[in-house]
């Protein structure tokens, strides 16, 4: 790749215009500049790619992971078939995802107390298959939301998938709540 | 690539400009898709930035450009040294009249119709969706919510700020270590 001799935007600039960051004088400014620089021009043809290719990638439904409700509603609203499952502490679910299923949403629910930040482990005959690190959001009082790709749930056997939340605080980890989802495998329409 | 691309690579957006100015209609092709190349990109990201929506950016992008093609071929740009400015001058009058867009795009085209002006679709720069989306799976997960909220659900930064418990600053500077990380991760590390 040959070198941009001119680095007067740096990626930080550039994310935070494409973000909406700038006011109207900072995004003329840099327009101005985009405009009459090419090697700023390639990094931000660079950057705006990027950008593009994460609605594609979060709609094909293989990204998972924690997410909010903002997410899930345009997940649906762009016609993503979401298959959505309330867990209290302590509950056993039956789970199964249909054929035209694209997203599992898994509401994980519980006393969250003060803890901002949770983790999550997965275990499929006390094996953890999966640990993850998310975070409790405003928007979502006393569950958190988790994500992951209907195609995956499908190939899964008939099985049990033991869910384990818990927080971290002052040392001391506390489980905030056991979940069981009872896979059944596929379903067809 | 060929050895018209890469002769025309090398020479100034002015220069580009002169040549498309100067020269009979159908003789300057090659110039005329030289310069979309160079300034579709930077014109896509205004449109995203101003218009909100990657359709109306592209369509954006296709005017701006065949716009400033007819206005050097008849002579009308005052300052081809300083086409850039031009061309941002001409993004930001179309974007503010957005509604005349429609009648323009029916009345070039058919003007433009037997022209050779390259106008490849987006999609062709556009990168290879599993890859970005193992990219992302890899983040961190706060970094890739910052990521999802801002560019998929479209949420403002003082919203994803107080949804996250975060100050807007710290959002700013989770999305800058974010993209930093995608674009290292999707390109392999090798950086411009």
């Amino acid at each position: 790749m040959t070198a941009l001799r001119c680095d007067r935007l740096a990626l930080a600039d550039l994310t935070d215009y494409t973000a909406g960051e700038l006011s109207a004088t900072e995004a003329a400014a840099m327009e101005a500049h985009l405009f009459s620089c090419a090697d700023c021009a390639a990094r931000a043809a660079e950057l705006d790619a990027l950008v593009r290719a994460i609605p594609p990638a979060v709609r094909s439904a293989e990204v998972g992971g924690f997410v909010t409700d903002d997410v899930l509603n345009t997940l649906a609203r762009q016609g993503v078939h979401v298959r959505t499952f309330v867990l209290s502490p302590g509950a056993v679910v039956p789970c199964a995802v249909w054929e035209d299923d694209e997203v599992m949403a898994v509401r994980m629910r519980g006393n969250f107390g003060e803890a901002d930040e949770v983790t999550m482990s997965q275990r499929v005959d006390g094996q953890e298959v999966v640990r993850a690190t998310g975070h409790v959001t405003a928007s979502s009082p006393g569950e958190i939301i988790y994500t992951l790709s209907a195609a995956w749930v499908r190939q899964l056997p008939v099985v049990n998938v033991e869910v384990v939340l818990t927080t971290n605080s002052e040392g001391q980890e506390r489980t905030i709540g056991s979940y069981t989802l009872v896979h059944g495998g596929s379903l067809q329409r | 690539m060929p050895d018209t691309q890469v002769t025309l690579d090398a020479v100034s957006d002015e220069a580009l400009a002169r040549r498309i100015a100067g020269g009979p209609a159908g003789s300057t092709d090659a110039e005329e898709s030289a310069l979309y190349r160079r300034f579709a990109p930077r014109v896509r990201l205004y449109g995203r930035r101003h218009l909100r929506s990657a359709e109306g950016a592209d369509d954006l992008a296709q005017e701006v450009l065949l716009l400033t093609i007819e206005r050097l071929r008849a002579g009308d740009v005052q300052k081809v040294e300083q086409i850039g400015s031009f061309i941002l001058g001409t993004s930001r009058m179309m974007c503010h009249s957005e509604r005349r867009l429609s009648k323009r795009r029916e009345a070039l085209a058919a003007r433009f119709a037997d022209t050779a002006v390259e106008t490849a679709p987006p999609s062709l720069s556009a990168l290879d969706t599993p890859r970005v989306t193992t990219c992302l799976r890899g983040l961190p997960s706060r970094e890739r919510l910052v990521l999802l909220l801002t560019y998929y659900a479209e949420r403002e930064a003082p919203r994803i700020a107080e949804d996250l418990g975060l100050s807007p600053g710290a959002v700013r500077t989770i999305r800058h270590r974010a993209m930093g990380r995608l674009r290292d991760c999707v390109t392999g590390g090798l950086r411009s």
